[in-house]
């Protein structure tokens, strides 16, 4: 249970900060799965690399010694391990958010096509590359990063301390994404999203907003990576393949686009499935592997969701603005409950007229 | 010099194989189709698993292996794209259900695999198709490898079929009319289904040769597809993601890129080998800045400040 709330936690960012750029931006980001690496490899590189600098340890980067070390350092000194954690989650924040910046010079002044096939090869290439970078590790990884509640024995509270601290984490985040998509900046990036040339008529600066989004978005899913580090202990090149992207791009596409509690309720609905597959993974007898059933179901539910309901689990909702609340009922995008206000509304109207032409006459 | 060369051609029919198919699907259905992927694995695999069960020559397994990955693109069209289609979605969207069909494909195919290892007890991991050719010929002074001239035959005679069916043969031009305005196309009287399916036949089909010829030459994995993903959309976007023969030239030059160019840095910067991957990435990024595809992908061309400098019309397109 804990550990699927904190793999909940983490994707649960992933979703919302994908759909910051897809539900309300437009930007079809196929290469999430970079700067979530982005983030995992600077935390965990600043977090061991500190460690070694501040006791001046010359062990080796990949060794057991190392993680012996490390983890007796974790356990003598809480405060500067908190301090680790925080401070390489904000960096990896930053950093992932720099480069999802610099990858929109050349790709956002072409169409969507063209930015989904780039920031994909972007991704491949990231994971070609911190396969053959030495300094972190290679294709091996890095090992050994202490926990940043290793000072407290009892595992249980420790992994529940955890949990809380990235909910705390999500919380923010969420509440963040929720104020920036209701604020006049969340109806300008909608407006790119319906029309760029109409936003761009009307004065708002496509690529600038596009730009920003994709930093604040790719910055979102660095810390995620920096929470999957800092949970797992370790990274590697090779967990950071296409499939996450999907897998996050399913969570959207299920939980309903342009909406963060979509975004949340289909993490739920897919790291579900991921339990199950995990859980079938022990009987004997299950004739295929249930890790490829999964990614299949994933696969299908993609496509049967696009077909069948395109606006997800949770569809979009209308902003109430004081804009819309003066133009009145005039769309057909308004809740079942205005609706219902509306009949009511139209029948004592109705009876109001009745009334009035019995008592004209009948005329 | 030679045997780098050599290498480069060899490299660079495999890359066109794959990337000419990909170009002309998005000329005439305006989708990126992340589904090609799967279409050149699969016609690895296709070779493959038929060569195990039939002795089968080299000619018949590529007709073999071209008809089933047509039959499935097609399937893939009529299934996923067609009904998408019908609904008035947007590119985006189509781009996310192609992304489905590909990871259902992929997945997909290694159940398959691995069942069939089960069944048949070989090893269908990183192996060639059991076709009986021999590794090198002997021309002249040279030993030149089989496998090289294969996949440059295959190249040349689909690049030539592809102009003739293009430029003189019905469906073929009518291919191009869709392709520049579907509407228009289909107020002369062409049926743009019977267009779209055979778009997805020659695209599924030599996608799956360009498939066949990489497992020929190296090996087939089921992850062979995710390896070459970023040489043949650079290839593509080379080409605009519009001109064939440009799309052929990107190939060429991603294949002297990741051969002559990384040899070169080599010995004379002191790169490492592996970064070979960088050197198609920062192409494909090159092209982008220096010529980028105007409208390509169905987005805001932001070339549009050129017609408002000075008075003469200049169209986007």
């Amino acid at each position: 249970m804990l550990s699927w709330s904190s793999l909940f936690t983490i994707y649960s960012i992933l979703a919302i900060s994908l759909n910051l750029e897809i539900g309300f931006t437009g930007i079809s980001n196929f290469g999430k799965v970079a700067f979530y690496g982005i983030g995992a490899f600077i935390a965990a590189s600043f977090g061991i690399w500190s460690f070694l600098l501040v006791f001046r340890l010359a062990y080796p980067l990949y060794g057991l010694n190392t993680i012996i070390a490390l983890g007796k350092i974790a356990a003598a000194n809480p405060l500067l391990n908190v301090t680790v954690f925080f401070v390489s989650i904000s960096l990896s924040f930053i950093v992932a958010g720099i480069f999802g910046y610099l990858i929109t010079y050349p790709t956002l002044r072409v169409g969507p096509a063209f930015l989904g096939i780039t920031v994909l090869s972007f991704g491949e290439l990231m994971r070609i590359f911190l396969r053959h970078f030495k300094p972190t590790g290679a294709a091996s990884g890095l090992m050994g990063l202490p926990h940043p509640f290793a000072w407290i024995n009892d595992s249980t509270m420790k992994s529940a301390l955890f949990v809380i601290s990235a909910l705390a984490i999500m919380v923010i985040i969420y509440s963040f994404s929720q104020r920036l998509v209701n604020s006049p900046y969340g109806r300008a990036m909608k407006s790119i999203r319906e029309d760029e040339i109409a936003a761009l008529c009307l004065g708002k600066n496509v690529l600038r907003y596009k730009a920003q989004v994709l930093f604040i978005a790719s910055g979102f899913s660095g810390v995620a990576g920096a929470l999957l580090v800092f949970y797992t202990g370790f990274v590697s090149p090779d967990l950071f393949v296409t499939s996450v992207t999907f897998d996050i791009w399913a969570m959207v596409i299920v939980g309903g686009m342009a909406n963060n509690r979509g975004a949340i309720l289909g993490t739920a609905v897919i790291t579900f499935i991921d339990r199950l597959a995990a859980i079938l993974n022990f009987i004997p007898w299950f004739p295929l592997d249930p890790n490829i059933l999964r990614w299949m179901i994933t696969g299908i539910l993609i496509i049967v969701v696009l077909m069948f309901r395109p606006s997800g689990l949770l569809p979009e909702r209308t902003l109430k603005t004081p804009a819309w609340e003066t133009i009145g009922l005039g769309s057909k995008a308004i809740s079942t409950m205005e609706r219902g206000r509306a009949l009511v509304s139209f029948l004592f109207k109705l009876m109001i007229k009745i009334v009035d032409w019995f008592k004209a006459g009948g005329r | 010099m030679i045997a780098e060369l050599l290498n480069t051609l060899w490299v660079s029919s495999i890359y066109s194989l794959m990337s000419v198919p990909l170009t002309l699907s998005y000329r005439v259905t305006k989708i990126i189709n992340f589904a090609h992927i799967s279409f050149i694995t699969y016609g690895a695999y296709v070779a493959v698993i038929f060569s195990l069960l039939l002795p089968l020559g080299l000619i018949e397994t590529s007709l073999i292996v071209f008809l089933v990955v047509a039959v499935l693109a097609v399937l893939n069209h009529m299934l996923v794209l067609s009904p998408l289609m019908s609904r008035g979605t947007n590119v985006v969207t189509l781009m996310i259900a192609s992304m489905g069909s590909w990871i259902f494909l992929k997945y997909l195919l290694y159940a398959l695999v691995s069942s069939a290892q089960k069944v048949l007890r070989v090893d269908l991991f990183y192996v060639t198709p059991n076709i009986a050719i021999p590794s090198t010929i002997i021309i002249g002074e040279f030993r030149v490898s089989t496998f090289l001239l294969i996949s440059n035959a295959m190249n040349i005679m689909t690049l030539l079929f592809l102009y003739v069916f293009l430029m003189k043969v019905k469906l073929g031009r009518a291919m191009r009319a869709v392709a520049d305005n579907a509407g228009l196309a289909q107020i002369t009287g062409i049926s743009k289904n019977a267009v779209l399916n055979a778009t997805w036949i020659l695209t599924g089909g030599i996608a799956a040769l360009g498939g066949l010829a990489w497992s020929l030459s190296y090996y087939a994995s089921p992850e062979l597809g995710d390896n070459v993903i970023l040489q043949v959309f650079a290839c593509s976007v080379i080409g605009g993601l519009s001109s064939i023969p440009l799309t052929f030239a990107g190939a060429f030059v991603i294949a002297f890129a990741e051969n002559i160019l990384i040899a070169w840095l080599h010995t004379y910067l002191g790169l490492d080998v592996s970064f070979r991957p960088f050197i198609s990435f920062l192409t494909l990024l090159l092209v982008i800045l220096i010529r980028p595809p105007a409208g390509g992908g169905g987005g805001l061309p932001y070339r549009f400040k050129l017609p408002f400098r000075g008075d003469k019309k200049r169209s986007t397109s």
